[in-house]
């Protein structure tokens, strides 16, 4: 239960470094979907920090927070907003399942699982989009 | 060929590191999954336009619940993103002295995090 169900290991996929991620040989879907995995990680990292730093105008008072409030609302944030929901999906999923699969509480169904979770994480995004941009 | 048992002692130290960081990297991110959809339902779809102005932000802190949801994502959210940038840099396959120094400097990274949040949030909570 102790080892990762995508690599084999523990935190470790190969030692290769980071061109191990992207490396095709002998590479099956779980590999991938690994790989996935750390770059839409490393995705929300940024964000995180990002989102401290945004945060941090709330400590100067209601006039940079309003500002930023209004330009939150511009459509290049709007649409930056949809790829950060995209990219928690994606990540959240993918953990989930990797969770389920590394517990042993599902077994098999290894592909059409990644398959699922990224239908999933599309609809859910597309559906977060139309929301985002007040169509629905 | 000689293996000392101090060279087994790295070898198991290491593969016990590793076990750890993956069971705590479920675990952390279980909680990220409930936390951060909370925390996405709670300024994002309850209150008007999808984000709050600075008095709605004031007013959604005064809620002693949401200042313990809002800390605990936060500490859970940091411990989970700097088990995998740890992830990511033990891929590179360093000695275990210099993965143990990684360890520590994330460690210390995320005490820092925390700390700053917790700092913000107490100056927030305390303009209103």
């Amino acid at each position: 239960m102790s080892t990762h169900p995508d690599t084999g290991r523990g935190a470790d996929p190969r030692r290769r470094g980071i061109a191990g991620w992207f490396d095709p040989r002998g590479r099956r879907l779980g590999g991938w979907a690994f790989a996935l995995n750390r770059l839409s990680g490393l995705g929300v990292l940024l964000y995180l920090y990002l989102h401290l730093v945004i945060l941090s105008t709330l400590a100067s008072g209601a006039g940079a927070w309003n500002d930023f409030v209004a330009l939150a609302s511009s459509p290049v944030v709007l649409a930056f907003d949809v790829v950060l929901l995209a990219g928690l999906l994606l990540h959240g999923l993918n953990g989930l399942r990797v969770t389920l699969m590394g517990f042993g509480l599902v077994t098999g169904h290894r592909n059409a699982m990644i398959v699922a979770l990224v239908l999933i994480a599309a609809l859910v995004a597309l559906g977060g989009a139309a929301r985002i941009f007040g169509m629905v | 060929m000689t293996v000392t048992s101090r060279s087994l002692a790295h070898v198991r130290q290491a593969g016990a590191e590793h076990e750890w960081g993956w069971v705590l990297q479920a675990l952390t991110g279980i909680g990220v999954l409930v936390l951060v959809t909370l925390h996405m339902v709670a300024n994002h779809f309850v209150g008007p336009d999808g984000l709050r102005d600075f008095a709605g932000v004031i007013a959604y802190l005064s809620s002693p619940l949401i200042v313990v949801l809002e800390v605990t994502f936060l500490v859970t959210v940091t411990w989970h993103a700097l088990l995998g940038v740890r992830a990511v840099l033990f891929d590179f396959g360093f000695s275990p002295r210099v993965e143990r120094a990684i360890t520590r400097v994330l460690a210390a990274v995320g005490v820092v995090t925390v700390g700053y949040g917790l700092w913000l949030t107490a100056l927030i909570t305390g303009q209103g």
